[in-house]
């Protein structure tokens, strides 16, 4: 109750936040329902895709939704953090789970080289994250011995948690929806704190920003950091749910994905980034059957989005919510009426 | 000792501030000395260099030469960021509300220095994050109420009344009670009532301890609250009084009458 209050203090009033809240809890239950319910192999293994794509997607809507920040080099981190694990897994035979926090906070250290041009912004600031990323791609393609090259790391181990391999598509997909859970509700709470109304702060002005006291580098950095270690995670789970590397895997056209599922799901909003991983990944896969034109089909999907509004997905969803919201409301006194008329 | 005596008197000192855009002498070796606890008038014709000098004292802007001493302490090198943390709060002529948040937030954020709560606090909802969180509440509650934005508290900031916005940028800049407040053109597109209301809301932030710098076009409003007055013509110091005198000043009604409107180009 206490926790219910707090979130509504600032914002626009309690009651859209409580459907937000109720609509999580139903997604929540769909997807630990989901396995039982479509235990396809395929599936469980496109949806862990998903969940650990949109943890990358995530972590750009903090850099990008929040503080305003663009980057087009995310590639970067989620490829440091993919061959971090792979690597302390399979050369030195850490343990996953530490392996995994390994992988983000080295991209995470990976992202401090990034504060000196948290002073850029907008198109100056993406092309320097760009070269950042081509210069991270052209390491894992080029240092053999280190990543094994264009030919790839290979015999990457399963993930495994608590002395269990995680040997089943449904313990994966249970670890990689997880760890997508946590971020989702880690971030969500500082949607509404005093470090998120900083950083949105900084997007919307960052002179009224100054003005208030405001570090604005600092914080923009911090920001850099957080999605930096988030995509190292979403690139350690990547790792050990395809188990091969490649550096075609984290060319600039990854980064232009993440970016992707972020500006499609809605910029600013975390559920945007789960809906836009989910279009991202999912839809291409899907649209298998059709062949070389699912890219053409995909392609037109964004223009059409994207034709919608500038709220994505998630915008279209949260109308569509409150428009069905709203005839449920009056349903009931439709019903009333007919039946005084009847009788 | 003295030195002391003296700093308790002037809060702001801007000794031969100067300040060159190009070619143009936008700011020219301009004395200031703001008293603590008053209200101290900024005033001249368009391109005087009014904005210009508040923004230097702001810290937007750095000075070409001179030197700005707050609290008997040189702070001609330091960050806007870092003035503000120091009790320098400012509002803008050109109102920058952070536009997606409500009237609420934007109060709050005017909070940030004097709070700590970071990322992690956030995430774990520690002790500190919900007592700081209550407690920026509570106070941006009252702010918005001495304001008299009590009604909209929970209004997003693009969808209030222009009268109102110009309220909630003061709101944001005196929550954190800050030392020295600039006011730039606070009464800037106001009517004749919400102009009044505005020299009323000064004339009580300064009696609450905060120094003030006004720069307004407004003449009733500058001289109703104004303790003492300071003219800029031409981005030099033309006059320095109370109201009384400087509306006896000859160059000033020179400056004003005479040759009004002369120098347009030069920076606003």
């Amino acid at each position: 109750m206490a926790e219910a209050q707090l979130t509504g203090w600032f914002g626009p009033g309690a009651q859209p936040r409580r459907g937000v809240h109720f609509a999580a809890l139903l997604v929540m239950a769909a997807v630990i329902a989901l396995p039982w319910i479509e235990p396809d192999k395929f599936t469980l293994h496109i949806l862990s895709l998903i969940a650990i794509a949109s943890i990358a997607a995530m972590g750009l809507q903090v850099l990008l939704g929040y503080s305003g920040q663009l980057s087009i080099g995310q590639a970067a981190f989620y490829g440091i953090g993919a061959y971090t694990s792979a690597l302390l897994t399979a050369k030195l035979g850490v343990p996953f789970p530490l392996a995994l926090l390994g992988a983000g906070i080295a991209a995470a250290i990976a992202s401090l080289l990034m504060v000196p041009i948290t002073r850029l912004t907008g198109a100056y600031l993406a092309v320097a994250t760009l070269g950042f990323s081509i210069i991270v791609y052209l390491f894992i393609k080029n240092e053999e011995w280190l990543t094994g090259g264009s030919y790839g790391f290979i015999a990457i181990p399963r993930a495994e948690l608590f002395g269990h391999v995680l040997r089943e598509p449904m313990s994966s997909y249970y670890l990689n929806v997880g760890v997508a859970a946590i971020v989702y509700f880690t971030f969500a709470r500082i949607e509404s704190s005093r470090f998120g109304r900083a950083i949105n702060a900084i997007r919307l002005d960052a002179d009224a920003a100054r003005a208030s006291g405001i570090h604005v580098t600092l914080l923009k950095s911090e920001c850099f950091v957080i999605a930096a270690f988030v995509a190292g995670l979403a690139g350690s789970l990547y790792a050990h749910e395809v188990r091969y590397l490649a550096p075609n895997d984290f060319t600039f056209w990854k980064s232009i994905e993440i970016l992707i599922m972020v500006v499609i799901g809605g910029v600013g909003s975390l559920a945007g980034a789960i809906l836009g991983a989910a279009v991202v990944v999912g839809l291409p896969e899907y649209l298998r059957a059709i062949g070389d034109y699912r890219m053409l089909v995909f392609g037109a999907i964004l223009i059409a989005t994207m034709l919608f509004g500038e709220g994505g997905l998630a915008a279209l969803c949260a109308t569509l919510a409150r428009r069905v919201g709203a005839l449920l409301a009056r349903l009931p006194r439709k019903l009333s009426i007919r039946n005084e008329a009847a009788q | 000792m003295s030195t002391d005596a003296h700093a308790d008197e002037w809060l702001l000192e801007a000794r031969g501030v100067t300040r060159r855009f190009g070619g143009l002498l936008a700011v020219d070796a301009v004395d200031l000395a703001v008293r603590r606890g008053s209200v101290h008038g900024l005033i001249g014709p368009n391109g005087a260099g009014k904005t210009t000098l508040l923004n230097l004292i702001a810290g937007v802007y750095r000075v070409s030469s001179g030197v700005l001493r707050f609290r008997a302490q040189d702070i001609t090198q330091h960050s806007t960021a870092k003035r503000a943390r120091a009790g320098i709060r400012r509002t803008f002529q050109n109102l920058k509300l952070f536009s997606e948040m409500t009237a609420l937030e934007n109060v709050a954020i005017g909070l940030h220095a004097q709070t700590h709560a970071g990322f992690f606090d956030a995430v774990l909802s520690t002790p500190r994050h919900r007592r700081e969180e209550r407690s920026i509440r509570d106070r941006s509650m009252a702010v918005l109420h001495f304001v008299g934005l009590g009604d909209v508290v929970r209004a997003r900031a693009d969808t209030l009344a222009y009268g109102h916005r110009r309220l909630l940028e003061i709101a944001r800049a005196i929550v954190a009670q800050p030392t020295l407040l600039l006011l730039d053109e606070p009464a800037a597109g106001l009517n004749v009532t919400e102009a009044a209301h505005v020299s009323d809301l000064i004339a009580r932030i300064r009696d609450d301890g905060t120094t003030v710098v006004l720069v307004e076009h407004h003449m009733d409003v500058v001289m109703r609250v104004s303790d003492e007055i300071t003219v800029l013509n031409y981005g030099r110091r033309l006059a320095r009084g109370t109201p009384a005198q400087i509306q006896e000043d000859p160059g000033v009604i020179e400056a004003y009458l005479g040759r009004s409107g002369g120098n347009e180009s030069a920076q606003a």
